[in-house]
C-alpha cells in the first residue's frame, strides 16, 4: 500500500509540473533547416489547383464558380456542390438515396469502348472537350443529358483547364507523406530554452515508438518516420516552421505535437491544411463549434475539467448547487473557463455563480477574501495562478472564512500543499489523467520500450502523452486500412471507443467529439500530511 | 433512360404513400387529390432562356426584366417523366399521424413537433442529414429556392421543415451551420433530437429507413387545417415544389 501511494504522489507532482510548464510561455526557437525533397507522384501546381476546385468547388484564383442545378437553372456557390461530394475524393462515386454518381476516373472515361450506366445511358470514351461540355452543358459525348443531380458548372477557363488537369489524376494521386513503403508523421516541439528537454523526451519517445512498431514490419508494410519542426521563438513563428514542415516534407499528419504557446495558430493551420493533428499537448483545446476536424485532443482542457468540479462540488453539498463564486482574472482564457462554469451550472439546472473578476496586476487578496466572505460563500472556484490562491487562502484564514475551493489542477504548482491548515481537505484539484488511468499492462509496455531504447527519466508525464497521442495515430492509420487517406484516418478515429492507451483513461471519439477523455479526476490535499488524495474515479463531463 | 430511373424513383414514391392511420385528434384521412395545375405563367428571361420564375422579377444573370412565357405541360413530353417535372402527380392524399415528438431545433431550442411546427398551418418536410453531400445539397438548395419564391408567406402560414435523419451525428450547432450555408431565413426549421424519437418521428412520416444513406429525396407537404397530405419529388425544379405547396395550401 505505502509505495503505491507514494507513486501516486510523485506522478501527481509530475503531472502538476509538466502541466505548469505546459503553461509558460515559450521563449526560444531555431528555424528548421530547409531540404526541399522532390516527391515522386507528386501533384503538379496545376494539379494543386484542380484538386482544390474537385474537393472544395472553389478556385485558388479566387474567381468565382457557380454551379447551376436542374431544369430552372437554380444557382448555387460551387461550394456547396464540390465534384468530390457526390464523386467522391477517390472518383468513384458515391451512392446515396437513389442517386448513383459515375465514377469519373480518367480510366473509367476514357475507356475506349464508352461506358453504359446502369441507367441504361450509353456513351463513347470522353475527350478533354467531351468533358468540358459536361461540366459546363451537362451534357456527355454522345449528347445525352446527365442525371438532373449534376449541376451545370461555370468557372474561368484557366479554372476548367486545372481541373481538367486534375481529373486525370484523379484516383491515382495520393495524399501528401504516403508512398508504397512509407508514411510520414510530424511532430512539433521546442528544441531550446527552458522546455528543450520536455522536447527532446517526446521527441524520443514518439520515435521510439515508431522503431518498435517498425521492426514488426510498420503498417501494412509502411515504416513511420518521424520528421520534427522546432517551435519557434513567437506562434507566428512556430507557424511559420510547420507550415515549412508540411511543404518541404509532405508530411501525412502530426503528432505528440507541444502546441502550448501557438494552440490557436496550429489548430488553424492542421484544419487550413487539411492534416490530421493527433494528440496535441495543450491546456487549451478548442473542441467547440465549429468543429475543427483534424485535431484531435487527449483529455480534456480546463474547460472541461471545470465542468467535472462543478458537478463534483454540487454533489458533495446541496449548498455547491445555489451558493458559489467563481474568482477569475480578466484573461481571455480564464473568462472561457468561468464561462465553462457558469454553462455548467446552467445545464445542471442549479444557481447561477456569483462572478468575481479581477485585473492580474492589482490583485488584492485581502480585499477579494473580504467581500466574498462576506456573502459567506460555501465553495469558490479560482481560475487564478497558484500563488494568487495561496495568497487568497491565507487572506480567507485571518478572517476565519474555509469555503470550499475548487482548482483545476493545471492552474496551480506544488506551492498549493503549503496552504493553510484550516484548508485541510477543502481543496480540490481536477486532473486530466491520473496514475489510476494506468493499466498494468500500460505501464509494462511503456517500460519495456523506455528501457530498450533508453527513454530520458524526465518529463515522464509528457512522454505519457505523446506515447498515448501516438497509439491513438497508428490505431487510426491501422483501422484507416492500406488503402489510406487522411479523411479515411479522421473516419478510423471518429470511431475510435474506449481506445485503451494503457496510460491514459479510455478514449472515445465521434463526428461530434474531439477529447477523447472527456472528465478529470477529483483530487484532495492533506495539508498536515503534504500530500495529494484521490478523492474521486474517473468522472465523465457528462 | 434517365426516363426509366425517374419513372421507377416516381413509383416507388407512390407505392410507400400507404400508411396506416392511427387514432388521434390529428389523424387526417385519405382525400381528393389537389387540381393538377397543367399550366402556369411562367417568367423567362429574353437573354437566358435557362433562367425562370414563376413569378415576375429580374433576371440572374444579366438583370433583364423576366418575360411571361407559357409553360409547357409536363406530361406532354417523352424526356420528362412525371416524377422530375411534375411532383403534383404524386397521387392521392395519404393517411398520416402527426406525432409531438420532442426535437431541437437548430438554435438548440426543445419544441414539440407537431404543436410547435405544423398544428394550424401548411408545411414542407425534407429529409437530410448534415454529413450527405450527394443529395442533400440539392434538396436543400432547392429548398432555399421555394423559401425565396413563397416569400413572406413562409413563417405565416407556410412552414419549411428540414428533419435530421441522423439525429446522434446533427446537434443543433451541426443544424445552424447547415442552414447558414445555405441561407435558411425564418420560417425554416432544421430539426434533430433524441436518436429514438427521431426514428419515432421518421416512422410516423413514413421515412424510416436502416442505413440513412438510403434516405430518399422525398418531400412531404401537407395541410394541417385541411387535413389533407401528399408526397413530392424533392430534386423537382423549385417552381414546381412552389405550385404543390400553393395547391396544398389552398386545399379546403
Amino acid at each position: 500500500m505505502r509505495p503505491h501511494c507514494s507513486a501516486k504522489l510523485l506522478s501527481y507532482s509530475k503531472h502538476l509540473a509538466v502541466l505548469a510548464g505546459l503553461a509558460l510561455s515559450l521563449l526560444s526557437g531555431h528555424h528548421a533547416e530547409g531540404i526541399a525533397p522532390v516527391q515522386q507522384g507528386m501533384l503538379t501546381p496545376q494539379e494543386q489547383r484542380g484538386k482544390q476546385i474537385y474537393v472544395r468547388g472553389t478556385s485558388a484564383s479566387g474567381q468565382a464558380i457557380l454551379a447551376y442545378l436542374g431544369e430552372e437553372s437554380l444557382e448555387v456557390d460551387g461550394s456547396v456542390m464540390a465534384c468530390a461530394n457526390c464523386h467522391g475524393l477517390d472518383g468513384q462515386g458515391k451512392p446515396e438515396g437513389g442517386v448513383t454518381p459515375s465514377n469519373i476516373t480518367w480510366e473509367a472515361l476514357t475507356k475506349p469502348y464508352g461506358v453504359m450506366h446502369p441507367n441504361g445511358r450509353k456513351h463513347s470514351a470522353y475527350t478533354e472537350r467531351a468533358l468540358e461540355l459536361a461540366l459546363t452543358r451537362g451534357l456527355d459525348p454522345d449528347g445525352n443529358k446527365l442525371l438532373n443531380v449534376m449541376p451545370r458548372y461555370q468557372m474561368s477557363r484557366a479554372d476548367t483547364a486545372d481541373l481538367i488537369a486534375y481529373l486525370k489524376r484523379l484516383g491515382t494521386d495520393r495524399d501528401p507523406g504516403i508512398t508504397e513503403n512509407s508514411i510520414k508523421i510530424g511532430t512539433v516541439v521546442p528544441t531550446k530554452g527552458a522546455l528543450a528537454d520536455m522536447g527532446q523526451a517526446v521527441k524520443a519517445v514518439i520515435s521510439a515508438y515508431f522503431d518498435e512498431l517498425n521492426s514488426q514490419g510498420g503498417i501494412y508494410h509502411r515504416r513511420l518516420e518521424l520528421k520534427v519542426a522546432e517551435t519557434g521563438e513567437t506562434p507566428a513563428s512556430t507557424r511559420a516552421n510547420v507550415e515549412r514542415l508540411l511543404q518541404d516534407e509532405q508530411v501525412f499528419a502530426l503528432t505528440g505535437a507541444i502546441t502550448a504557446g501557438a494552440d490557436q495558430e496550429l489548430f488553424t493551420l492542421a484544419a487550413e491544411h487539411a492534416v490530421p493533428l493527433v494528440g496535441p499537448l495543450t491546456l487549451y483545446p478548442s473542441p467547440g463549434a465549429p468543429l475543427n476536424r483534424q485535431v484531435f485532443y487527449l483529455l480534456s482542457g480546463l474547460d472541461g475539467q471545470a465542468r467535472v468540479l462543478v458537478n463534483f462540488a454540487a454533489q458533495k453539498s446541496p449548498a455547491n448547487k445555489t451558493g458559489v463564486a467563481v474568482v477569475y482574472p480578466a484573461t481571455e482564457s480564464a473568462r472561457s473557463v468561468a464561462d465553462a462554469i457558469k454553462d455548467q451550472y446552467r445545464k445542471d439546472g442549479w444557481g447561477a455563480p456569483e462572478t468575481y473578476e479581477y485585473a492580474p496586476a492589482d490583485y488584492d487578496a485581502a480585499a477579494i477574501a473580504r467581500k466574498l466572505s462576506q456573502t459567506g460563500r460555501a465553495a469558490i472556484f479560482f481560475l487564478g495562478s497558484g500563488a494568487e490562491a495561496l495568497a487568497l487562502l491565507r487572506e480567507a484564514e485571518k478572517l476565519h472564512w474555509s469555503p470550499e475551493v475548487y482548482l483545476p489542477g493545471a492552474i496551480t504548482g506544488q506551492e498549493i500543499l503549503t496552504a493553510p491548515v484550516s484548508f485541510d481537505h477543502k481543496i480540490f484539484l481536477s486532473f486530466p489523467t491520473s496514475p489510476a488511468a494506468q493499466t498494468q499492462q500500460g505501464l509494462k509496455d511503456f517500460r519495456a520500450l523506455a528501457e530498450k531504447h533508453q527513454l530520458p527519466a524526465h518529463h515522464l508525464a509528457a512522454q505519457l502523452s505523446a506515447y498515448a497521442a501516438a497509439q491513438v495515430l497508428v490505431e487510426g492509420l491501422k483501422r484507416g486500412g492500406r488503402d489510406l487517406s487522411r479523411e479515411k484516418l479522421i473516419a478510423a478515429l471518429e470511431g475510435l471507443y474506449e481506445f485503451e492507451s494503457g496510460v491514459t483513461p479510455a478514449l472515445t471519439y465521434n463526428p461530434n467529439r474531439r477529447i477523447g477523455a472527456l472528465g478529470a479526476y477529483i483530487v484532495s490535499l492533506d495539508l498536515n500530511k503534504k500530500q495529494f488524495v484521490p478523492v474521486s474515479g474517473w468522472l465523465d463531463v457528462n | 433512360m434517365r426516363t426509366k430511373l425517374l419513372v421507377t424513383l416516381w413509383l416507388v414514391m407512390t407505392l410507400i404513400c400507404a400508411v396506416a392511420p392511427v387514432n388521434r385528434s390529428h389523424v387526417v384521412s385519405a382525400q381528393t387529390r389537389p387540381k393538377a395545375q397543367q399550366k402556369s405563367t411562367r417568367y423567362a428571361c429574353p437573354m437566358h432562356p435557362e433562367i425562370t420564375s414563376s413569378r415576375p422579377g429580374k433576371c440572374s444573370k444579366c438583370g433583364m426584366t423576366l418575360r411571361a412565357v407559357s409553360d409547357e405541360p409536363a406530361t406532354t413530353s417523352n424526356n420528362n417523366p412525371a416524377g422530375a417535372t411534375a411532383p403534383e402527380a404524386a397521387e392521392d392524399s395519404i393517411s398520416l399521424h402527426i406525432p409531438d415528438t420532442p426535437v431541437y431545433d437548430q438554435n438548440g431550442k426543445r419544441l414539440n413537433f407537431y404543436t410547435d411546427l405544423v398544428k394550424g398551418r401548411t408545411v414542407a418536410i425534407n429529409f437530410i442529414f448534415t454529413t450527405c453531400t450527394t443529395i442533400c445539397p440539392p434538396l436543400t438548395a432547392t429548398f432555399r429556392r421555394v423559401q425565396v419564391e413563397l416569400g413572406a408567406r413562409v413563417g405565416r402560414d407556410v412552414q419549411l421543415i428540414s428533419v435530421s435523419v441522423d439525429p446522434t451525428t446533427d446537434v443543433p450547432e451541426r443544424l445552424q451551420a447547415f442552414a447558414t450555408k445555405f441561407k435558411a431565413a425564418p420560417g425554416w426549421t432544421f430539426v434533430t433530437g433524441e436518436k429514438t424519437e427521431i426514428d419515432a418521428l421518421l416512422k410516423a412520416l413514413g421515412t424510416a429507413v436502416a442505413d440513412k444513406n438510403d434516405h430518399t429525396p422525398m418531400i412531404l407537404v401537407g395541410n394541417d387545417t385541411a387535413g389533407y397530405w401528399t408526397r413530392t419529388y424533392g430534386l423537382a425544379p423549385p417552381s414546381a415544389l412552389v405550385r404543390v405547396i400553393s395547391e396544398v395550401a389552398d386545399h379546403k
